[in-house]
């Protein structure tokens, strides 16, 4: 299916001690937000550390645009924008310097790559902040800095971990703006969260993490998703003690 | 190819900014370059219990006692003032939680950690060069005159010297890579430099490469410069085996 964008087919990475992640089958297709929710330490971030190659699975596939990301044939990784952990955002240079630097470990140079810098700039209202170095920017502006450098190449698979972490809420509104246009022109987009409601606006699919295992769905426009969010977790907790 | 062009670019532009690399740069040529001016400065005077405390060498007060001061500080300054900076280069990614932002893109990591050492080495040999330049401008102002043969020698052999200190402080990229921090490069720099310093002293081992440099700068003989082929072998083995960390390395610890 050449619309899939992302999709992982029975992965698992075992830490010692039995945490990690089990079995876990997902997708991401174009076009659509899909939110991956749980609670701290239910294995949202070794889950996402593996569709980047930060960590290798244990068994199973991971496929980015199409091809095994250990495969030889090799994920074109420009067409991806992930924020995984930490922005990327070096302390002695400017915003808009970092920027520079994003674009160009994506292969953007010269004027792309001043077109597309100053396009996120805009977009995520960095204007302030383009000529100040990231070691003076609060932990909420770093995290826009990285936020745009995952996203300002438009690329066709977004993948953002807690992306709403220490933004304020106009940041908040300008990611899910962000996201929004992306996903409408075509993007696949997984993002991590533990903030129902954030995602319940934005994501056309709500799956839910437990214990390293994909335990259920959420329809993002029910009722009570909260109450149906800890229904299925305290389930899964009971059947896996 | 186009990879590790865009690796290079990028790692000079954070380099350019670095302050870590800019005042360890400074420390080191200023440093060397006031320390010898000084010695050699004493080595003019006349009092024979000044003279006796420098030793034959530095008591000429001329340029061959400018140069070996300048060798003898370097051998080991140089190894500290490379290992340090090496090791932030290379530790800084893990210590900053950076490196996780260098996972999933088209340049690949072994590129990012090629890219570091290159841009390590042009920094290095920028340092030397300002040191060298340095030297020059303190034996004129201590109205040393136009260095003869010898002192020209001795003026391309300091520069060599430096560039060379920086090719044995490559185990730092490793051990920042290997232990993910700045620390075990630090670390892994001082052995290095107990090892050539005390290898030095004891007049024993010149043929080890993290030991050449610095017999080299002591005994600039055949036998020593001869010693110095074994050299590279330090970059290319631990070169090698920073990348090779860098293109299997995983988030796991």
């Amino acid at each position: 299916m050449s619309d899939v964008r992302l999709r992982l087919s029975g992965v698992s990475r075992t830490y010692r001690g039995g945490a990690g992640v089990h079995g876990v089958d997902l997708d991401v297709a174009a076009g659509e937000i899909h939110a991956l929710v749980g609670l701290n330490g239910a294995g949202k971030s070794t889950l996402m550390k593996l569709m980047v190659g930060m960590l290798r699975a244990d068994a199973g596939t991971v496929e980015v645009l199409g091809r095994n990301i250990f495969g030889t044939d090799g994920v074109d990784w420009a067409q991806v924008g992930a924020l995984i952990e930490y922005p990327l955002a070096y302390g002695e240079l400017d915003g808009r310097t970092n920027l520079l630097m994003a674009a160009r470990l994506r292969g953007m140079r010269g004027r792309a790559a001043a077109t597309a810098v100053d396009g996120a700039i805009d977009e995520l209202r960095l204007d302030r902040y383009a000529a100040v170095r990231a070691r003076r920017l609060s932990l909420g502006n770093k995290q826009r800095i990285g936020l745009a450098a995952a996203l300002q190449h438009h690329p066709r698979l977004i993948v953002l971990d807690e992306p709403t972490n220490a933004l304020d809420p106009s940041g908040v509104i300008l990611l899910r703006e962000a996201l929004l246009r992306r996903a409408e022109a075509g993007a696949g987009i997984l993002i991590s969260s533990h903030h129902l409601d954030e995602v319940a606006r934005i994501a056309t699919r709500i799956s839910v993490i437990a214990d390293g295992r994909i335990v259920g769905t959420l329809d993002p426009d029910g009722i009570d998703i909260e109450r149906a969010f800890f229904a299925m977790v305290y389930t899964a907790e009971a059947t896996t003690s | 190819m186009n990879a590790l062009i865009d690796a290079v670019a990028v790692e000079s532009r954070k380099a350019r900014s670095a302050r870590v690399l800019w005042s360890t740069g400074a420390l080191l040529t200023f440093g060397v370059a006031t320390l010898a001016a000084v010695v050699v400065a004493a080595g003019r005077t006349a009092d024979p219990a000044i003279l006796a405390k420098l030793g034959p060498q530095a008591a000429t007060g001329d340029w061959t006692a400018l140069l070996a001061t300048a060798a003898q500080v370097t051998a080991a300054g140089g190894l500290l003032a490379f290992g340090v900076g090496l090791s932030w280069l290379t530790g800084r990614e893990f210590a900053d939680g950076t490196i996780s932002g260098l996972f999933g893109l088209p340049v690949s990591r072994s590129a990012i950690a090629t890219a570091k050492l290159i841009v390590f080495f042009a920094w290095a040999v920028v340092v030397s060069a300002a040191l060298t330049v340095l030297l020059l401008v303190a034996g004129f102002a201590l109205g040393l005159g136009a260095p003869d043969g010898a002192a020209i020698a001795g003026v391309a052999r300091q520069f060599a010297l430096g560039a060379l200190t920086a090719l044995i402080a490559v185990p730092a990229a490793w051990a920042a890579s290997w232990g993910r921090g700045l620390l075990p490069g630090i670390a892994v720099t001082v052995g290095i430099l107990v090892l050539a310093q005390v290898s030095v002293l004891a007049d024993f081992a010149s043929w080890i490469p993290f030991v050449a440099p610095a017999f080299w700068s002591i005994h600039p003989d055949v036998d020593s410069a001869l010693a110095l082929s074994v050299v590279p072998l330090v970059p290319l083995i631990f070169g090698a085996a920073t990348v090779m960390v860098w293109r299997r390395l995983q988030l796991d610890r």
